[in-house]
Formats: structure tokens, sequence, C-alpha cells
């Protein structure tokens, strides 16, 4: 059996579906491709993304996907020195609203769907082939193989990134790029304050950090990311550690266990090649320094699916007019990635002991009258060597 | 490779393989052992340490 198209996206999570979406807008023929028999679930995510973020690209909140809206940010230390950080005042990645991913995946798909894009759930890519000047996917569905034939492939296949590598683009994240993550979503959870998103830095999570991520009531999203090369421990045991030292958690019950990698090596070299595009997680679109890539992924989707479906309504699918994608996501972007992979690079390089006394310098601070200049400067003096990291770059 | 009963096709694993021979189902994670060249990334990054070098191949 063979099915033609002139896109087929691979992955229905937030960038795979957002560039379904674009594509079908801008007149092409869509297939969505995802090999969940559910999208969204598993969820793979703590779930925070920046209200500004959302809407930037078209998405009016809704109270379907919405579990929280988040106000304040409290960073703490190894010894529990808190620095509190207000939302309005100083500008923070992946902080607005904690969604319901299971629930705002879907919803994108949907949208993607109501676009005119054509979806097939419980249907697993297994391989590409070039064929003149279209691309032939092997799919497996409910015990049935077939092929797509397409004229563009956009691979929106999370941190596996395996169409890309298909497809002879270099998309393997190394250990020491990939962060492990693993959460549990629990009930019972006490914090200071429900509208803050917490943080909590050092040893306990070896190359990452450990987060709080409030849902409402007294439901958070609990878990942490460590990279695998600073650590022999596996991240579900500094899970355990975290969540029985930490006071927030004492009492807290786990509904849900999720697991994952966060490719946060900053965005792979080349996102296009003949016929085929990636986009997502799948070309580290994340935030190295948060690991949040709701947001950037779903840019590189937006981006991608509408020059996939202007280059098919023009009939000019060259390599030249595909890389217009990676061209307009690198711009959107700016250089703030560079600053991210910096900050990381910094964060990971302090002990114990240096956050510890960073924390202690900043816990009294006004941050209401405090711009990222001034922040800089106070840093510098209780941490000299983030004059030598970060100094440029501010 | 052993895939143990608690691995959750996250495909943590397969995004770290050099050789792109890790294929992640939605429930079951198939190996291409003829390929593999043991170099344990997969084994390393896996949050929950669910695989495990079969040391009988
Ligand atoms: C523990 C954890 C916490 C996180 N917290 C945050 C956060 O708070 N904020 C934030 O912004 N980001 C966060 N992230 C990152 C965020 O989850 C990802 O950046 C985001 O999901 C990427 O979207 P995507 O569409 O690129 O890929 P995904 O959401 O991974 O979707 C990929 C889809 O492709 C499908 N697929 C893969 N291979 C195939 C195939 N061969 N055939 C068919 N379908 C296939 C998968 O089933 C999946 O549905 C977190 C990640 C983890 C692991
Ligand atoms: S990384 Fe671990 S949990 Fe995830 S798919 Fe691989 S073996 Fe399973
Ligand atoms: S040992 Fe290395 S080559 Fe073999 S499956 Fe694991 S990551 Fe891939």
């Amino acid at each position: 059996m063979m099915i033609e198209t002139d896109v087929l996206v691979v992955g229905a999570g937030p960038a795979g579906s957002t560039a379904a979406k674009h594509a079908a807008f801008n007149g092409a023929d869509v297939i969505l491709i995802d090999k969940k028999s559910e999208i969204g679930a598993p969820k793979r995510c703590a779930e925070g993304v920046s209200k500004e973020g959302l809407k930037k690209l078209g998405i009016k909140p809704k109270s379907r996907w919405v579990t929280h809206e988040i106000e304040n940010v409290r960073l703490v230390s190894p010894n529990g020195t808190v620095v509190w950080l207000n939302q309005d005042k100083v500008k923070l990645p992946e902080a607005g609203y904690v969604l319901e991913r299971k629930v705002f995946d879907k919803h994108m798909a949907m949208d993607a769907a109501r676009a005119g894009a054509k979806i097939k759930i419980k249907t697993l890519a297994k391989g590409l082939k070039k064929e003149g000047d279209q691309i032939i996917v092997n799919a497996e569905s409910m015990g049935e193989s077939f092929d797509i034939r397409a004229k563009i492939v956009i691979g929106a296949d999370g941190p596996e990134s395996r169409v890309g590598r298909w497809a002879g683009l270099n998309t393997v994240f190394m250990p020491k790029h990939m962060e492990s993550g693993v959460q549990f979503e629990m009930v019972r959870v006490e914090l200071e304050d429900k509208n803050s998103l917490e943080f909590y830095f050092g040893s306990l999570a070896p190359g990452g950090y450990a987060w709080i991520f409030p849902k409402g009531d007294d439901i958070a999203n609990v878990g942490l990311g460590v990279l695998p090369t600073k650590t022999k421990k596996s991240a579900y045991q500094h899970l355990l550690e975290f969540v029985k030292s930490c006071p927030a958690t004492k009492n807290a019950q786990a509904v849900e266990i999720n697991v994952g990698g966060v490719p946060v090596g900053g965005p792979v070299r080349n996102m296009v090649t003949d016929n085929v595009m990636i986009v997502g997680d799948a070309a580290g679109q994340v935030n190295p320094l948060t690991g949040g890539g709701i947001i950037s992924g779903m840019t590189g989707g937006l981006f991608a699916g509408e020059v996939s479906g202007a280059a098919i309504s023009d009939n000019e699918i060259t390599k030249d007019r595909l890389a217009e994608y990676e061209k307009r996501w690198h711009e959107d972007r700016g250089d703030s990635f560079k600053k991210y992979l910096k900050a990381k690079d910094y964060l990971l390089s302090l002990s114990d002991e240096e956050l510890d006394s960073i924390a202690l310098a900043f816990k009294e601070t006004e941050f209401e009258n405090i711009n990222t200049g001034e922040l800089i400067k106070n840093l510098i003096k209780v941490s000299p060597k983030a004059l030598l990291k970060l100094g440029k770059l501010f | 490779m052993i895939v143990n009963e608690w691995c959750m096709y996250c495909g943590e694993c397969a995004g770290v393989c050099p050789q792109c021979v890790i294929e992640v189902c939605e429930t079951g994670l198939k190996f291409d052992e003829q390929t593999c060249e043991d170099c344990k990334f997969c084994v390393m990054v896996c949050p929950v340490g669910a695989l495990e070098k079969d040391e009988q191949k």
C-alpha cells in the first residue's frame, strides 16, 4: 500500500502538531503520524511555559489545558537558602503557566486536524528512503506495514531524533549533552507559595537541577534532571533522595512517574537537508539552561510548517528554499541560546558552597528595583568567576 | 541488551545511540544487536537504569 501526500510530519508532540497545522494552513496536503495510542500520553515534561511564548505563537490559553498560573520563582541553594524572584520584574524563561500536557498536546493535534491535516495515531515510522525527488517513509500501524510517499518530511520525533539521521543529518546527542529527567506528579505537596515555581540547585542533581512546579491545590510536578556523565546514580535514585529530604514533599504521594531525555547541548548544526526538515527536540531546539523546549520547539514547527507549505504551493522544493526555516528559527532565537549555554556552564561550575554564598548574598536583594546589569554586577562581587564566564555576555 | 520490565519507552537511550540501532515502539524496545558497538551510552543515560548489557552475547 502506498499513501501520497505533500508533507508528512513524524511525531505529534507540540513541535510536530504546530508544523502540521501551519503546513496545512499554507495549502499543503499534510499527514501527521505518531506511534502513541494517545497523543500527549505519557507526558515527558514539567509543563512550564511562558505566557509570552504562547502569545507569540498565537495560542490563546484555555482552561482545559492550563492548570495553574505562576507569579514567582523560588530558588533554593544546597543548604536551603532561598532567593525569591518576581516573574513581572525579572524575565524568566518557562515561567507563566503550568500546563496539562496530555490535554495540551491533544489540543494542538486537534488544531492541526482543523487546519486540514490528516492524523494517524498508533503509527510508527520505521525508516526512510529517497526516491527521485520524493521521500518514502515506511510505517507500521496496528499490524499493517505501508509506505508514505511525501514531497517533504518533517521529523518531529523528539529526543530520539531518528528521522533526521535516516536522512543523513547528524542528530546524535552525546550523553554529556542529554539530561536524564525523571519526575513524579504528586499530591499533598506543601509549598511555601502555591504560585511559585521552585528550583533546587547543587549536588542533589549533578549537571542539572530539581524542580517543583505547582498544578493547583496541593498537586505538583516534582522532578529533576541530571547529566549522566556527572553521576554514577540513576536520575531516579537522585529523585528518591530529593523527595525524602525536601520539606515540601515530606508527606507527598506520587500518582504518576515520568521519565525522559532532554537535549541541552544547543541546536543541531543542520536542521534541513534535501526534502527533510527536523523540528523541536529532534533538532535540539531546547533552552540549554532550563531544558524548556515547548515554546522553542513550537516556534520551529511554526516556521517549518510555513516554509514547507509555501514551498509546496510554489512547487519549489529545493534545499535552499527549505533552509529558510532554519534561518528564521535562528533569527527568532537571536543569541539567547548562546547566553543560556554560557550561563549553564557557569552554573555547573559552582560548588555547593559557592551556590550557598551566592544565595546568601542575594537573599535580601530587592529584585523589584534591579535590572540584569546590576544583577550581574552584584553576582561578580560574590562570585568573581562570574566575570570570566558571564561578564562579556550581558 | 536486556530491557528490564520498568523501562518506560521514553527513547532517551535511542537519542544517544551513535549507531542509531534502537527502535522505540510505544511499549517495546528493539535493538539491532549486529550493529551495536557496545559503547553502553544507552545504559548510562537511562533515567531509571532499565538497560543491562547481556554479557552472554
Ligand atoms: C522531565 C522533563 C521535564 C520537562 N519540563 C519542561 C518544561 O517545564 N517546560 C518546557 O518547555 N519543556 C520541558 N521539557 C521539554 C519538553 O518536554 C520537550 O522540549 C517537548 O516535549 C518537545 O516537543 P517535541 O514536539 O519536539 O517532541 P515530543 O513532545 O517528544 O514529541 C515527539 C513525538 O514523536 C513521536 N515519535 C517519535 N518517534 C516516532 C516514530 N518513529 N514514529 C512515529 N512517532 C514517533 C513520539 O511518540 C512523540 O509523541 C521537559 C522534558 C522532560 C523530559
Ligand atoms: S532510556 Fe531507559 S526507560 Fe527510556 S526507553 Fe531507554 S531503556 Fe527505556
Ligand atoms: S551500546 Fe552503544 S551502540 Fe549499542 S545500542 Fe547502546 S548506545 Fe547503541
